[in-house]
């Protein structure tokens, strides 16, 4: 399982899609299909905002951020992440591919044929 | 009756804390009318980002409330609406016609990127593709002089602009933007700024090859220009000196990271050939970037000899493969120019994403 975590070498997602209005699906190039709770998306945000850039200390407060709290626009970022523009105005972080895999990898096996 | 500056005061206490301000003094309350105690305006939000339309009408409510604890108000009529204002907010697409975007970098000034990426061009057109070429390079545009032109590209629209012609090749520097030796005195948020904006605002039309020259070094111009511009490979260029192979493999690493795959590495200046010199003449350790290739595990693209001509031919506005097509540098470039062609195959570019607007 712990290798799983690890994105395959020139996997990226090629289709976004919307299941409910809680979900993020990605597909990626190797057919594996990952699922992603929005709300933790927002909890994950990797920017500096959200993370001390230098000791990597969360510096966001959960309770902050609204229950409800969606995407409003997902815009791909080159070809290594993606940048959410978010409900609750934040929307500074890029999340890289690798860390959009390893997110869905702590919580689903994503990829079916293993 | 209530006066304008009581509305005003009244509805100050609407505050947008993600804007840290509130909606008067924003000015977002426009075309205020007051008739007796029928007060009526509209709320026009510019923000940052799209909002749910639920946002919008919570905070109506809000200035709704605001007004009608002032004295005497009988009605409050309010025409509500959202705009996003961020420029570039909702970004658009970048050369969507174009097969092939090509980054040709270095690690390091000065070891003949511009002229590796104005060569290359050409020899991509004389091999029958269409070609555009991008001078991204902010700092020090070079194209402008490489290739002999300098004219003011021509509107295609109020914010978009034709590139300009020339050797066959549909050109775009921001060389043809700003005065010659005006120098770009700026910070990396304005130098994001200006590079997204350039990106978006130059029509290529369909096009085989854009080629775009990078400013040297890995920085903030170069990031955006993984970030925004679709690109299919890069080309990294160095010389044999020690100096020039320990950037050019912080260039490769800085693709890596944002995963554009490196097509391979080209030396340039590998020899020199000139009158009077017998054969080739090995100056600065020819032979180094091909063993620093195999170590990176990327393909070497070739060696590019120092010849004179090359460099007077690029002052003259003439790049060597047009000027001189069968001298050795020039038949160099040739050979670089089919082997970047043949790396990239007919497939078009790796498809990106598109933006995705969240149904809420």
């Amino acid at each position: 399982m712990a290798s799983m975590s690890l994105l395959p070498a020139g996997v990226r997602p090629v289709d976004m899609s919307q299941d409910g209005p809680g979900v993020l699906v990605l597909r990626w190039s190797n057919d594996a299909v990952t699922q992603h709770q929005v709300r933790s998306l927002r909890l994950a945000c990797p920017c500096a905002e959200c993370v001390d850039e230098w000791t990597n200390q969360p510096r966001l407060d959960p309770e902050s951020v609204p229950a409800d709290v969606h995407p409003m626009r997902i815009e791909p970022v080159g070809l290594y992440g993606l940048q959410i523009a978010w409900s609750d105005g934040h929307g500074t972080g890029i999340y890289t591919f690798e860390t959009l895999w390893s997110l869905a990898a702590e919580t689903q096996d994503k990829s079916p044929s293993e | 009756m209530a006066s304008t500056s009581e509305v005003h005061a009244a509805l100050k206490v609407v505050d947008l804390p993600d804007l840290k301000s509130d909606v008067v003094s924003l000015g977002f309350i426009r075309n205020l009318v007051i008739s007796g105690g029928a007060i009526a305006f509209d709320l026009a939000l510019a923000l940052p980002q799209e909002v749910p339309d639920s946002w919008v009408q919570q905070q109506k409510q809000r200035c709704e409330q605001a007004v009608r604890q002032l004295d005497g108000v009988t009605s409050v009529h309010i025409k509500a609406s959202a705009s996003v204002r961020k420029p570039g907010a909702s970004q658009r697409a970048v050369m969507p016609e174009v097969k092939h975007v090509v980054a040709v970098a270095s690690g390091k000034g000065g070891v003949g990127k511009s002229t590796t990426a104005a060569n290359l061009a050409v020899a991509l057109v004389r091999a029958g593709h269409r070609v555009g070429l991008l001078d991204a390079d902010i700092y020090g545009p070079s194209m402008p002089t490489m290739l002999g032109v300098n004219e003011r590209p021509q509107p295609a629209s109020d914010k978009t602009m034709h590139p300009v012609s020339a050797h066959g090749l549909s050109i775009m520097s921001i060389g043809f933007l700003v005065e010659q030796d005006t120098p770009m005195v700026w910070r990396g948020p304005m130098v994001h700024g200006a590079l997204n904006q350039f990106l978006e605002q130059v029509v290529w039309g369909a096009l085989d090859f854009v080629i775009v020259d990078m400013p040297p070094g890995t920085g903030d111009a170069q990031l955006t220009l993984t970030q925004r511009a679709p690109l299919s490979g890069a080309i990294i260029v160095t010389t044999p000196q020690k100096v020039s192979l320990i950037d050019a493999r912080k260039g490769l690493k800085m693709f890596e990271q944002v995963k554009v795959p490196v097509l391979g590495i080209v030396e340039n200046m590998s020899y020199l050939i000139a009158d009077g010199v017998d054969g080739e003449l090995d100056l600065f350790g020819r032979g180094s970037a091909a063993i620093a290739a195999k170590e990176l595990g990327v393909p070497f693209l070739g060696e590019i000899p120092l010849e004179p001509a090359v460099s007077a031919s690029g002052d003259s506005g003439v790049p060597i493969v047009v000027r001189d097509p069968e001298c050795r540098a020039a038949l160099a470039f040739t050979a670089l120019a089919a082997r970047v062609a043949a790396s990239l195959g007919a497939d078009t570019k790796s498809k990106q994403l598109e933006t995705m607007v969240w149904q809420a």
